[in-house]
């Protein structure tokens, strides 16, 4: 109990820091030196990042990121620190901040979001790694490591991809993406993010349950991610610091602005794009999970039950992937996907009088059907009999 | 997959592990396979894998690649299996390059059966930037054989070299043989 009042009033007394220092000087435009060099290296990286073709590009959202971007910061500090918050294709439960304030977030974490306050919190907390320049601090802390040890150092936790995501991400984006900073610097990231949440009127309770929700699916679905937002751990730090939070300011339980509506509708096609992704990944439990939730708000898409149907095929549920490719058909009776999908269901029992009704029917309607050859050939196959 | 592969080679390099000129008919240490590979080229070999270049393998490879199918794919969970359709097989590879983050601007231009050594197979032709914008062209054959998966592809700059050895690509394939577990 005396340990928790203790790190309790520590923790007090860094937020109050923190958010003295956020509101009185903001400043966050780059110095010279090292901190120039640094942001030159971030525009670089984000260069790279923005020609990948990973950017998810959807005006309308990003608008309105941006926008709940911009409540959570007191305008001084804007104007000092333009933030810029772009979305990545990417299924992996993540997000991360360049020094310049860039800042990127998967369609992975968005997918698993439910309200607009759930977004702030984590908004809140990239754009303080921004705004205290943590970036620097960790490049500072990092300055006497030879450049070959430097990312080993500081990406020493994370399982597997190390060198693909490096290659992406560069060294400034991969310690913000895979690492995050040491546990002060995460903690006043949260601690001071959390301020800026609630300052904006948003209900902080949301940004607690999106952490318990996240851990839980990690856990779950025995996900390992090398993220700053896919690892159990760094979860587990978020949760307990919200809770220190809430105790010590009497955070109370629905008092705040949650906008669950207005952000469902912004953000509902990055739940049927990212289910594409985590299908190609072969993560099927993950897909099938965004795709229900997409379901419940557009329960007459196609596509989605398409797609759906394409979680079951591939996981050998085929009565199952008949129906979903049934429903996909009867709402959109044009969509060549699903016949061909239920051709190949009924070609592989060989059941081939009825693929190849499917077959030309997914011909006729999309003569140009990129895979048309494998198509041609099973049609060849089923004439035979 | 493809970005995995150079780092593989990065290591192979500093390992000083050596590039032998080569020619004339090759067989796999495991037997399984034969081919017939191009003179004044030189090869490195890693375990199940054949790496071929002429040029350097940064800017033209050929690579010979068997692996077992329940082998995991490092990008996508999916795995090979018996009894799978190409087309299945065709769409499992490109999930998993599709899925790997350092594979930029990837583009399947074809996707098609092919026949491999008399059997069925796939071959995919894409594209793919690096890290510089450079872009690179692939062709990609793939059989499934027993409980083997092949994978033959050509990789090189689209510019300029791809189409420089496409025709002692299109050789080293033609001469490709399976020594046993044949199906399809």
């Amino acid at each position: 109990m005396k340990q928790r009042l203790i790190a309790g009033i520590v923790c007090a007394a860094v937020a109050l820091w923190s958010s003295a220092v956020a509101a009185s000087s903001p400043d966050a435009r780059p110095g010279k030196g090292e901190e120039q060099r640094l942001w030159l290296r971030a525009e670089e990286e984000q260069r790279i990042i923005n020609e990948s073709g990973l950017l998810y590009e959807d005006p309308q959202l990003e608008a309105y990121l941006n926008g709940v971007a911009r409540k959570l910061q007191p305008p001084d500090v804007l104007e000092n620190l333009p933030f810029q918050i772009l979305v990545l294709k990417d299924p992996h439960l993540n997000a991360f901040a360049f020094p310049n304030g860039v800042i990127y977030v998967h369609t992975g974490i968005l997918a698993r979001m439910e309200n607009e306050a759930q977004l702030a919190t984590l908004l809140a907390h990239e754009m303080t790694h921004c705004t205290h320049r943590h970036a620097l601090k960790a490049f500072r802390r990092l300055k006497n490591f030879k450049p070959a040890n430097a990312f080993e150092a500081c990406t020493q936790d994370a399982p597997g991809r190390r060198g693909d995501l490096l290659t992406l991400l560069g060294s400034t984006g991969a310690l913000a993406a895979i690492t995050g900073y040491t546990r002060e610097l995460e903690t006043e990231a949260d601690t001071v993010g959390f301020q800026l949440v609630v300052r904006a009127g948003y209900d902080l309770k949301e940004g607690a349950r999106l952490f318990e929700h996240l851990k839980e699916e990690i856990e779950l679905y025995e996900i390992k991610e090398p993220f700053v937002f896919g690892t159990h751990p760094k979860l587990q730090k978020r949760v307990e610091n919200c809770k220190r939070f809430f105790e010590l300011h009497n955070v109370e339980e629905g008092s705040g602005i949650k906008n669950s509506e207005i952000f469902l509708e912004k953000v509902h096609r990055v739940l049927l794009d990212n289910a594409q992704l985590d299908l190609k990944a072969g993560r099927f439990q993950m897909a099938r999970k965004g795709l229900e939730k997409y379901l419940a708000l557009k329960p007459e898409d196609p596509r989605a039950y398409y797609l759906l149907g394409e979680v079951c095929r591939q996981q050998g549920d085929q009565e199952r992937a008949k129906a979903l490719f049934g429903k996909a058909i009867a709402l959109d009776p044009g969509n060549p996907d699903a016949h061909k999908a239920i051709g190949l269901i009924y070609y592989k029992v060989g059941e081939r009088g009825r693929a190849r009704r499917f077959f030309e029917t997914c011909l006729a309607l999309s003569p140009n059907l990129p895979d048309r050859a494998y198509i041609e050939g099973y049609l060849a196959e089923c004439k035979k009999e | 997959m493809i970005k995995k592969f150079s780092w593989l080679f990065l290591f192979l390099i500093t390992a000083c592990a050596p590039w032998l000129p080569v020619g004339g008919p090759y067989e796999s240490p495991s037997h399984r396979f034969s081919v017939v590979l191009p003179e004044k080229w030189m090869k490195l070999r890693a375990e199940h894998d054949l790496l071929l270049s002429k040029d350097g393998p940064f800017l033209q490879y050929v690579l010979i690649q068997e692996r077992p199918i329940d082998r995991p794919f490092g990008h996508t969970r999916k795995t090979l299996h018996r009894g799978m359709l190409a087309q299945e097989a065709a769409q499992l590879i490109i999930d998993e390059i599709s899925s790997d983050r350092s594979v930029n601007d990837f583009r399947v231009i074809q996707n098609r059966p092919a026949r491999i050594n008399g059997q069925s197979g796939f071959e995919l032709v894409f594209t793919h930037k690096n890290r510089d914008g450079l872009v690179f062209k692939t062709r990609y054959y793939g059989i499934i054989a027993g409980d083997w998966f092949y994978a033959i592809r050509y990789n090189a700059a689209e510019r300029h070299y791809f189409d420089k050895d496409i025709q002692t690509f299109e050789s080293i394939l033609s001469s490709f043989e399976l020594r046993e577990e044949k199906t399809g």
